[in-house]
């Protein structure tokens, strides 16, 4: 009997539990028919694509793409949305046309000759301006304590120095995210190095424990790369490894003996953005700059905590000509050198 | 899932006389022996005294060269097949303008609207407590602000948290769309029941990170992606509560209704259903908490909200930024979990909750509303949350966490050098030398014991299969892709992780489980942080782990230990407080001293509960194994994440069914026949 009684008095609350939703749903759909006519509108500004650019795991990508947006958004009129994303994963995105463009490239060589060279669905939209550089690095405190580490032979003798639990009996080599190709377990085999490699599996664990050994100025030695906001904040000295030859760079992945190649950083776009935004196109061939300005931005972005407007603007305020040789058809641009094989 | 009764646990303790010799049990102890010993030879026989599992045992070309080949087959077709293209690409789009249109509707209602709605349903449904709290809990997404340029050098998160909150809504009416049917279907018929179970596993313990690849390739980066992995992620336990809560209707009272002549489905529709709302409630409540911790993940396939800020934060390892954002999802989920605990009570009719308006009151309510958003909107010019409203904490927040830090550094590495030296690396090194065989042969015979010979085999069967998971040594696809993979020996690093977290967990956890049942003081200092621990994005803690313990396997168990506590601490208390009163005081009777009788009686009896301690936090710290995968703990979770990441969707795919079939043998080895029976 408590059972039915209940059931009935349940009915009524149901009902009025569904009226409250009916209410909320009209109020929505209202919303939302209002929301459609006015969004209908915002996809497409002026009848101009919104334009998508990819931003990758590091500073210098963001630095890149809120200068960009500025630009676009400010002197061409588009939209620019940007957009959180891997680095291979952005190639298949632009290939299918849901990404407009990704202004820091390095290397990535098989999908350079997958979509630019045979499938034309993505194209050369210029070099950026800084050359990128691999490679192992310690803080410059220890090469100070123990000069012989200025390159692979002195790590190979004080090996014992980078010892950690993690790593333990060997020492340990610190790599980062995982998205990095990295050859270091073939150096470390290779050279005969006894370190132990050890993934962080995200920057941001990498660059912790870097932080944290650096306050302690303990022993580290890691994989890192420049052009990199942080190394205006940290001093680390780069260890050179035996020089990289285009022989080495044919050898197979497992049996690399020689240190990381140049990088020619180069920007790419999807072919249709030539047609769907004629202007746009135009501007990101043309779009180039030097490490140090790219850094000034990213710090004012990661440390100065400004937003991606701000840094923009502070950064256009001081490039005010160089911007308009961007937007120029008579600046001439420098086409990509191809990545090196094996990047 | 409903635990067993103290009662049965107290009748199978009891054994027949020690004296006899039982023929029968003796050959039940003594078939798993048997079992273990035959895999053994088995095993021997096949692979010879082979530490871990042979590289040359690849199964049909290696399956992340199946998962490869699809993804390149979709990528090449996504255009041209009507699949692909109009049933997908049709889902997509829909997910996403659903919700770009949610997000807009709550521009157009403006904050003051948002805000008085979430009060008033809050109101209608609750008490006044719960419309404070929700006043409070939305307003901090307008107040707590973080250091992102806005005006003053800050700017609020009220259209992040709208962004979520969207995402959210289309999550969760898509997952009670499949999920309600899914679990009325499994009650009714058996057969679907069977049939879903094993796939509601997979979808329970498979990490979130191991379908975004796939999810990915068929939806590309966005919302659609976000929500598609948030419904996988939190309908499983809606089809659950629902099955269960139709299932356990009582057979009397669907007896009163066959006798009073009514069919099958005015039974199921006017009988079962209605008596299985305050299940479907619980349920439903179960999917915003789950949808909830897993923003952060929707926001690395490119949804947006207040998963990205926190993102944003791990990137430029802004402490207080991202703890602030992480603190954010935390008054979300509990301004959304008071909410619909509310709606639930309501829905079911417990007295003295909810309001009972008539229908002019409700009407002036609603249109009032509906003035107040047209003024807002039209009169005011309202719109989102006015910016200079608001402050932020995040350098507090960055200078307390640095502090303790900088105090803990020392005992803190003390502790991880130790932990690393003398527990985890030793335990990876036996584990990783330990023979295949020997491995299956020991699941096998603890499965038969506890289980019987069809667990046995079920378990068997997948410990062969994680290590067949593996590619083929020097594997390459199309030139372009090559990766190592042994699922083997990365399994049984992971294994090493999960032991040594479990362990923590439980030796931290069940006694403070004990305390928070001793101590009334105890438990309303717990409780508090455990909600917040289980709600709060473990992305948050994982620099401070860093900074802590260092890069490495510790790392990694650290963040699965906190993020695994909770279920500990809490699956421990609920135990010890269903023991019934009479038998506690029959013990008083016999004058049992506090602790005698907390040893003697409340512990045993609350064993199985402890049991299904054990067992969630198995699978809570399998979840989190690919999260520690961020921070330099190798094995399954780097894989998944590598495979994530650099888009090698055969390795990410592998690594995730690896560690599916590794959580179906920890799962079903940590439950008892009687746990596994009571899941219905």
């Amino acid at each position: 009997m408590r059972d039915q009684g209940g059931s009935l008095r349940l009915r009524t609350g149901r009902r009025r539990i569904a009226g409250i939703a009916a209410l909320l749903a009209v109020i929505a759909v209202a919303a939302a028919a209002i929301a459609t006519t006015a969004g209908g509108a915002s996809a497409r500004t002026n009848g101009k694509p919104t334009i998508t650019l990819a931003t990758n795991s590091w500073e210098g990508s963001l630095a890149n793409n809120v200068v960009a947006q500025y630009v676009i958004q400010k002197y061409l009129g588009y939209k620019v949305n940007l957009v959180t994303i891997d680095e291979i994963p952005a190639w298949t995105a632009m290939a299918q046309g849901k990404m407009s463009a990704v202004l820091e490239e390095w290397g990535h060589s098989p999908q350079y000759s997958q979509y630019i060279k045979k499938g034309h669905q993505v194209i050369d939209a210029g070099q950026e301006g800084p050359n990128g550089n691999i490679g192992w690095y310690i803080p410059t405190y220890l090469l100070k304590q123990h000069p012989e580490l200025k390159n692979w032979k002195g790590v190979k003798k004080d090996w014992k120095l980078f010892v950690t639990p993690q790593s333990s009996p060997q020492g340990q080599f610190l790599d980062g995210a995982p998205s990095y190709v990295t050859n270091d377990q073939a150096l470390v085999k290779n050279l005969k190095i006894n370190l132990k490699v050890v993934f962080a599996g995200s920057e941001a664990a990498q660059l912790t424990q870097i932080e944290t050994s650096y306050k302690q100025k303990k022993p580290i030695i890691f994989y890192w790369y420049t052009p990199q906001y942080q190394n205006a904040i940290y001093k680390f000295s780069q260890v050179a490894l035996p020089a990289w030859t285009p022989k080495c760079a044919k050898l197979k992945p497992a049996q690399i003996n020689c240190a990381y190649p140049p990088y020619h950083l180069y920007k790419v776009m999807a072919s249709t953005l030539r047609k769907t935004a004629p202007p746009v196109a135009n501007f990101l061939r043309r779009f180039s700059w030097t490490p140090n300005e790219q850094n000034s931005v990213a710090y004012n972005l990661a440390v100065k905590h400004m937003s991606n407007d701000q840094a923009a603007a502070a950064f256009a305020a001081k490039h005010a000509k160089q911007i308009k040789s961007w937007l120029s058809k008579k600046t001439p641009y420098t086409k990509v050198l191809p990545p090196a094989a094996g990047t | 899932m409903s635990p067993p009764s103290a009662a049965s646990s107290l009748a199978s303790a009891e054994a027949p006389p020690p004296f006899l010799i039982d023929v029968g049990r003796l050959g039940r102890r003594l078939a798993p022996l048997a079992v273990g010993i035959a895999i053994c030879i088995a095993g021997v026989a096949l692979s010879g005294f082979h530490k871990g599992f042979p590289a040359k045992w690849v199964l049909g070309g290696g399956v992340p060269n199946w998962f490869d080949r699809a993804d390149s087959w979709v990528q090449t077709n996504q255009s041209s097949n009507f699949f692909l293209h109009h049933i997908i690409g049709g889902l997509g789009s829909f997910l996403n303008s659903a919700t770009n249109d949610l997000v807009s509707a709550l521009h157009w209602l403006t904050w003051v609207g948002v805000l008085i709605l979430a009060v008033l349903v809050a109101w209608l449904v609750g008490r006044w407590k719960t419309a404070i709290f929700a006043a409070l809990m939305v307003s901090s997404f307008g107040i707590l602000q973080i250091p992102n340029g806005g005006p003053n050098g800050i700017s609020d998160m009220w259209q992040p948290a709208m962004t979520t909150l969207s995402l959210m809504a289309v999550a969760i009416v898509i997952s009670t769309i499949i999920g309600i049917p899914l679990g009325v279907a499994s009650a009714v018929w058996t057969p679907v029941s069977k049939t879903l179970r094993p796939i509601l596993d997979v979808a329970q313990i498979l990490p979130a990170f191991a379908y975004l690849v796939p999810i990915v390739v068929l939806f590309s980066i966005g919302n659609p992606a976000g929500i598609v992995a948030t419904v996988i992620y939190a309908v499983p336990p809606l089809v659950r509560f629902t099955e269960v809560g139709i299932r356990t209707v009582r057979r009397d009272v669907i007896e009163a209704g066959e006798a009073f002549g009514a069919t099958r489905r005015q039974i199921l529709r006017d009988i079962q259903l209605p008596l299985a709302a305050q299940a479907i409630m619980l349920g439903l409540n179960q999917v915003i908490m789950m949808a909830l911790s897993i923003v952060v993940i929707a926001s690395l396939v490119g949804a947006g909200g207040l998963g990205d800020p926190v993102l944003q934060a791990l990137q430029t390892q802004d402490l207080g930024m991202g703890a602030v954002a992480g603190l954010l999802i935390v008054f979300m989920a509990m301004w959304l979990d008071r909410t619909s605990a509310a709606l639930g009570k309501h829905a079911t009719r417990r007295v003295g909750v909810g309001k009972r308006l008539t229908r002019p009151q409700l009407a002036i309510l609603w249109g009032g509303l509906l003035v107040v958003v047209l003024v807002a909107q039209y009169g005011l010019n309202l719109g989102d949350w006015p910016s200079g409203w608001g402050f932020s904490i995040v350098d507090h927040v960055t200078n307390g966490m640095n502090w303790v830090t900088n105090q803990l550094t020392h005992v803190s590495e003390s502790l991880s050098s130790f932990l690393t030296l003398h527990v985890l690396n030793p335990l990876q090194a036996f584990l990783n030398d330990f023979p295949w065989w020997l491995m299956a042969a020991l699941v096998g015979a603890a499965a038969w014991a506890r289980g019987g010979p069809r667990r046995a085999i079920l378990l068997v069967g997948c410990v062969a299969l994680m290590g067949l998971m593996q590619a083929p040594v020097g594997y390459t696809f199309q030139g372009v892709t090559s990766y190592d993979f042994s699922a083997w020996g990365d399994a049984m690093q992971t294994l090493s992780l999960v032991i040594v977290a479990l362990v923590l967990d439980l030796a931290v956890g069940i006694p403070l489980g004990i305390a928070a049942y001793r101590w009334r003081a105890a438990d309303a200092v717990l409780r508090p942080i455990l909600d917040f621990l289980q709600t709060l994005p473990a992305f948050v803690y994982l620099i401070p782990v860093v900074a802590l313990f260092g890069v490495g396997n510790l790392a990694g168990v650290t963040a699965s230990f906190v993020y695994a506590l909770p279920a500990a601490v809490r699956a421990t208390t609920l135990g010890l407080r269903a023991v019934q009163r009479e038998v506690i005081e029959a013990g008083q009777s016999f004058g049992s001293t506090r602790w005698q009788l907390l040893l003697k009686i409340e512990l045993p009896i609350a064993r199985p509960y402890i049991t299904l301690a054990v067992n969630q936090t198995i699978l809570l710290v399998m979840a989190e194994v690919v999260v520690a995968g961020l921070v330099g703990a190798g094995g399954l979770g780097l894989d998944v994440v590598t495979g994530f990441s650099r888009s090698e969707v055969g390795l990410g795919a592998a690594a995730g069914l690896t560690m599916v079939l590794m959580g179906i043998v920890l799962d079903r080895l940590s439950q008892t026949r009687q746990t596994q029976g009571g899941q219905g």
